[in-house]
């Protein structure tokens, strides 16, 4: 697409927009937002595959952006679900683990006022699970924060408490009730239970703040996400649908095109329908009243054969030639007619075999006749074999009916290669020739050069050749003097070695 | 040789008639000739019936036929003929002026004996016609009468 696309746009689109009026909606909004027009107009002088991949492109450029930003959310979301999940069990296993506290200090205290083991079965609880509770609150901490501070704080709480109870203990069995009853009623560990709880009531009040603040980030993020989406969608539906009304005025383009091909294909075929009936008809019915003019001469040359003087008989006899020439002039048409409407079956033609046959085909015409041969080794072609057969069938049969008044004819044929894609091929030979002021009128339909008594023939035969060669996307030429022979052309693309 | 059976020739046009059976005269075979002028009557004569009711009974020797003809054409007599059990031994000669492949083709797929093109020189119309009625007429063994009663057909 050139430069002058706009022109010729705004040409074309007032036609347009009284047929589509989305059109004149849609042109309004581009005019309206104005400062878009620039890159508009940017776009349209692009090809329309340019458009489509660019408008394409966009498309998927906000794909893309969309789900980076919802992977995003989706990650926060996840993340915040899984540590929730993480305070939830720290703030149990904190409860979990003050109980065993308590319950070891009061189990202690009775042992203490009974001296029966066994209340200490809370003491040895603590003592054995104490590792694992704090194991597990500090797998829950991170590792740098104040609540692992803490849980660091409460072991050694725990082992204060432990240590002070197993003094405690120790005193009762050597020295018996008397001597710990002040601890039995205070309780040993008294000042660390409280710190202990102190520190319980801290750690869970953080960790209860830090779950409502993410309950508050995670709703921002979802709520922020569905806009994202929502706008995210709206955005591409409106590019799609840019895109689609700056492609728009090529898609009906390019249809409109497409039906017209179809329409004209239909047409040409309705035409090729019609010219193939209009040939069998001739073929059937003008030759009928022919064969009755010579057949009903011929009757009456042999009917009134008495009667008749010489003059009347040659009278009947150019009567029945005319009429058989006739036939043979519409034969020759109608070959010619079929030779440009015959379907091609493409091959690869040994140029010295089909020329081998040729000859052996005009084999009669070549009695008593002396005739020098030149055949060069030629190259293979491509094309339909029975077509260039007619083709050289014509060139030689040509050669050899025109060197018929020389007492020693010499016919040449040979090639010459012309770039990589064709070969030339040319039929020369020393007979009658013609002036190169009528070679233009060599390859026409029933054109001849030479009076009908000289040499006969319909004058179909070049034609068939320049037809053939044309068909075969190659060129037909002569070149010739009276007197001095004549040389014909024809170029005829070749067969690669390697295809 | 003697000539039994008749030779039937299909010709619409009465002039291309009138040449043929000059041609026949030659060798006198013309009183043998039977000339239909269209499709219908060669199937009539075929089936005895309308015209040839009470005709003689059996199969001509052979049936020149004739492409182009009014009522019921060539192609359409040669696909009834080939269809037809008991008819279907009869030699079927298409002797027309169409040259066209298709016409070829599509004779030989139906069951043509033979194809000649009528030439438009009288002479080498003469000649075509007058071998095609020694042959077909007198050369040729046309297939025993029995050969279409074995077949069941009900006369």
């Amino acid at each position: 697409m050139g430069m002058d696309e706009p022109n010729s746009h705004q040409a074309v689109d007032p036609d347009g927009e009284s047929s589509h009026p989305a059109s004149r909606w849609g042109e309004r909004i581009l005019a309206r937002v104005s400062c878009l027009a620039p890159l508009v107009h940017t776009f349209q002088n692009r090809s329309i595959e340019h458009r489509v991949l660019a408008g394409f492109g966009l498309v998927f450029a906000g794909i893309l952006v969309i789900s980076a930003i919802s992977y995003r959310n989706m990650t926060v979301l996840i993340r915040n679900g899984h540590q929730d999940q993480r305070s939830h069990e720290f703030i149990q296993f904190l409860a979990a683990t003050g109980e065993v506290m308590d319950d070891a200090e009061s189990g202690h205290r009775r042992f203490l006022v009974t001296g029966d083991d066994g209340y200490l079965a809370s003491y040895n609880t603590l003592r054995a699970r104490a590792p694992e509770y704090l194991g597990y609150l500090r797998d829950l901490t991170d590792a740098i924060s104040t609540q692992r501070a803490r849980v660091n704080q409460l072991e050694e709480l725990i082992a204060q408490q432990l240590q002070k109870e197993r003094a405690s203990i120790e005193l009762r069995n050597e020295t018996g009730f008397e001597s710990v009853r002040a601890m039995a009623l205070a309780g040993v560990a008294k000042t660390e239970l409280d710190s202990a709880r102190h520190l319980q009531v801290q750690m869970e009040q953080d960790e209860t703040r830090a779950l409502a603040q993410r309950v508050v980030e995670s709703t921002t993020t979802t709520r922020s996400s569905i806009i994202l989406l929502t706008i995210g969608a709206l955005l591409l539906f409106v590019l799609l649908a840019a895109v689609y009304y700056l492609i728009r005025h090529d898609i009906t383009e390019r249809r409109r095109v497409a039906d017209e091909l179809q329409r004209r294909g239909e047409l040409l075929e309705a035409a090729n329908k019609e010219l193939e009936a209009f040939s069998y008809s001739v073929s059937h019915d003008l030759r009928a009243p022919l064969r009755h003019i010579d057949g009903y001469a011929s009757l009456l040359a042999k009917a009134a054969t008495v009667s008749l003087d010489d003059k009347a008989k040659r009278y009947l006899q150019t009567i029945s030639e005319s009429a058989t020439r006739m036939g043979q002039l519409i034969d020759d048409l109608l070959v010619f007619s079929r030779m440009g409407r015959q379907e091609m079956l493409r091959g690869t033609v040994n140029l010295n075999q089909l020329i081998a046959s040729v000859l052996h085909d005009l084999r009669h015409d070549l009695q008593d006749r002396a005739i020098s041969w030149t055949i060069a080794q030629l190259p293979e072609v491509t094309g339909d074999a029975a077509m260039l057969r007619q083709v050289f069938a014509n060139l030689v049969g040509n050669a050899i009916k025109f060197t018929g008044s020389r007492p020693q004819a010499t016919i040449e044929i040979g090639s010459r290669q012309s770039g990589q894609e064709e070969a030339v091929l040319f039929v020369r030979d020393n007979g009658v020739g013609f002036d190169m002021r009528y070679a233009n009128k060599l390859f026409g339909v029933f054109q001849r050069l030479h009076r009908a008594d000289e040499f006969d023939g319909t004058g179909i035969g070049l034609a068939n050749v320049r037809r053939i060669i044309h068909r075969h996307g190659g060129k037909t030429w002569a070149e010739g003097a009276l007197g001095e022979g004549a040389t014909f052309y024809v170029s005829l693309p070749i067969t690669r070695p390697s295809a | 040789m003697t000539v039994s059976k008749p030779i039937l020739l299909a010709e619409d046009n009465p002039r291309d008639a009138e040449l043929a059976l000059a041609a026949m005269e030659e060798h006198h075979l013309a009183d043998k000739v039977i000339l239909c002028h269209d499709g219908a009557e060669v199937l009539d004569y075929l089936y005895c019936r309308g015209h040839f009711k009470t005709r003689l009974q059996g199969n001509p020797a052979v049936v020149l036929l004739d492409l182009k003809m009014p009522k019921v054409d060539g192609l359409e007599v040669l696909r009834t003929i080939k269809g037809d059990a008991a008819l279907k031994p009869i030699p079927v000669v298409m002797l027309t002026s169409s040259r066209e492949e298709r016409d070829l083709v599509e004779s030989y797929a139906l069951g043509a004996n033979a194809y000649v093109v009528k030439p438009v020189e009288f002479h080498q119309f003469l000649k075509a016609v007058k071998e095609l009625g020694v042959f077909w007429g007198m050369i040729n063994e046309p297939p025993p009468e029995g050969a279409s009663r074995a077949t069941g057909r009900s006369t």
